[in-house]
């Protein structure tokens, strides 16, 4: 009898054991899928590739179900078998999707940072034009909310929100083109081939001056914000200078703030000015004066305003504003004052060449503007 | 009387399986428009992790309704459950989502006011700058600088009016970053007069 109850038990407990051992585990590809799901989400599987995204989330509950199926059999007779395959092409199929939204987004990532890296290159040519033209008022307003919307986008592109970091930056693409209409407006007269033939044909004249003269030949280039000394025919020295706010407009009117255009005689040397040394120049002469009348009969010139004077080459700094004369370096002044006599040739010009890169950005402007 | 009690018991019997059979669809519909509302409300923007979490459990339970509705002794008991748990979970983030929005728009706000005070200090230090030698022409650059950063300033208001305040958000530190910068060349102008 003993026996017999010590080999039942026996037998139970090995029939228990082979259950035990015979109960299949879930297949861990359910686990990967899960977890797949989750990556999936994260990454923005809803907003890059909705319909593959709920396809897969479809595939994954179906392979749940199955497997809530499986576990409601007794353990001796569950197989996982079907939905382990099933699992393992969700798990191949996840996976893929999850490498294509990757690819998808670091395609975006490189588009933006192609169009970012233009906009970065336009703002800073922008920037390095603005400091040859003292009137930007309106290109630098335009240039900081260009950048202002560049730096947001950037911040949209981290939080992976391209489509809205594509419309700010768009948006920042606009302000540019503001920007360059407004620079254009500047520079305009200086893409005029008539206009710079002219004032080519005076600094010919003025080099060709400074053959047959003793004295020095000044000439200034406005745009270039140089002043060259010519001496029988070759160039003596060369200086950097500044202008007035307006500068690079022909002067019409006193408080206009905007340096003459034309042939000017030295008429006084300064010693001691209220800008370190000075040199006097004789604007308004008669070809200004008919400009100023010209413009008066046309109400181009405010009430009350007359035509101006006391237009100086002087010290003080190029980097100061004047208002309307040239102003150089108080050690470039002196060089500049010893090689002056009175009497001597100033030529000021806007430009001469369009090789020069303000002029050449500007085109470029003017180009991109039109198409 | 004892056949009348009989049927009555049977009808009250059958009355149980059936209720017990029955879809929850009462209270699906219900938390279908809980978590419809909650989602509206903002949570897709400033709960987006508790919404995926409710979402997922929403669908769960759905998925369970379903498989037992192919059932022919249909037990939606934990279906039940799992809808109803789902229900506490919509309640509790409804309950702590206008705390969440509030906190976004704080800190849109506080952004916005950074900015305000950016603004109106470095418009304050450009007026100040001495524009002498060699700063007069950087100082009116910087004005048009500030000029833009002042224009945009207006659509961190706008984009607080939509109520997005994550948008504002950034719109504003831009701008502040922007001013931050406009200023720090003023200083270095106005050191340069000052050496």
């Amino acid at each position: 009898m003993k026996l017999y109850q010590s080999t039942r038990a026996a037998c139970f407990a090995g029939f228990l054991f082979c259950i035990a051992c015979n109960t299949p585990p879930v297949p861990p590809e359910a686990a990967r899928a899960k977890a797949l799901e989750q990556d999936l989400w994260r990454t923005g599987g809803s907003l890059f590739a909705p319909g593959e995204y709920e396809s897969f989330k479809a595939g994954l509950r179906d392979a749940d179900e199955r497997i809530r199926d499986e576990e409601a059999k007794f353990g001796w007779f569950r197989d996982y078998g079907t939905v382990r395959a099933e699992l393992s092409g969700l798990v191949a199929q996840g996976e893929d999707l999850l490498r294509r939204i990757k690819d998808e987004k670091a395609a975006k990532e490189r588009t933006f940072a192609v169009s970012a890296e233009t906009l970065a290159a336009r703002i800073e040519s922008l920037i390095q034009i603005t400091r040859y033209f003292n009137e930007n008022e309106d290109v630098r307003k335009n240039v900081s909310q260009a950048e202002i919307k560049l730096a947001e986008a950037r911040m949209l592109v981290a939080k992976e929100n391209y489509d809205l970091a594509a419309k700010t930056a768009g948006e920042g693409g606009i302000f540019l083109d503001r920007a360059e209409a407004a620079a254009v407006k500047i520079l305009d007269r200086y893409l005029d081939a008539g206009q710079r033939a002219k004032w080519r044909r005076w600094a010919e004249e003025a080099i060709e001056e400074s053959r047959t003269k003793t004295s020095v030949v000044f000439l200034v280039n406005k745009v270039e914000r140089k002043l060259t000394l010519y001496k029988n025919g070759e160039i003596k020295a060369r200086y950097d200078i500044g202008l007035g706010k307006y500068g690079l407009s022909d002067k019409l009117y006193s408080g206009d703030q905007a340096t003459p255009e034309g042939r000017y005689r030295i008429t006084q040397k300064i010693p001691a000015s209220r800008f370190y040394k000075a040199l006097l120049i004789d604007y308004p002469n008669e070809s200004d004066r008919q400009a100023f009348a010209a413009a008066r009969s046309k109400g181009l010139i405010p009430a009350g305003a007359g035509i101006g004077g006391d237009i100086e080459i002087h010290g003080g700094g190029k980097d100061s504003l004047t208002r309307g004369c040239v102003g150089l370096d108080n050690k470039d002044m002196d060089d500049v004052y010893e090689w002056a006599r009175v009497g001597a040739t100033v030529i000021i010009v806007g430009a001469i060449g369009v090789e020069n890169t303000i002029l050449a950005e500007i085109m470029k402007f003017k180009d991109h503007a039109s198409q | 009387m004892k056949h009348l009690t009989k049927t009555v018991v049977l009808v009250l019997a059958i009355a149980v399986v059936l209720t017990g059979c029955k879809q929850p669809t009462q209270l699906i519909n219900d938390v279908k428009a809980a978590v419809e509302k909650v989602t509206t409300d903002g949570a897709d923007k400033y709960a987006a992790e508790e919404l995926k979490a409710i979402n997922d459990d929403l669908t769960k339970a759905l998925d369970e309704v379903a498989a037992q509705d192919k059932k022919f002794f249909k037990k939606f008991g934990p279906a039940k459950e799992m809808l109803a748990a789902v229900q506490t979970k919509v309640t509790e983030l409804a309950a702590a989502l206008p705390a969440k929005i509030e906190a976004a728009k704080n800190a849109a706000i506080q952004l916005q006011t950074e900015a305000q005070t950016a603004l109106t200090e470095t418009a304050e230090l450009l007026k100040k700058a001495p524009k002498g030698k060699g700063t007069a022409k950087d100082l009116e650059a910087l004005q048009g600088d500030l000029t833009g950063a002042q224009t945009l300033f207006g659509e961190i208001q706008t984009a607080l009016d939509t109520k997005d305040y994550i948008g504002a958000a950034d719109k504003a530190k831009t701008v502040k970053d922007k001013v931050a910068a406009i200023a720090e060349q003023v200083n270095a102008a106005i050191a340069k007069v000052k050496k």
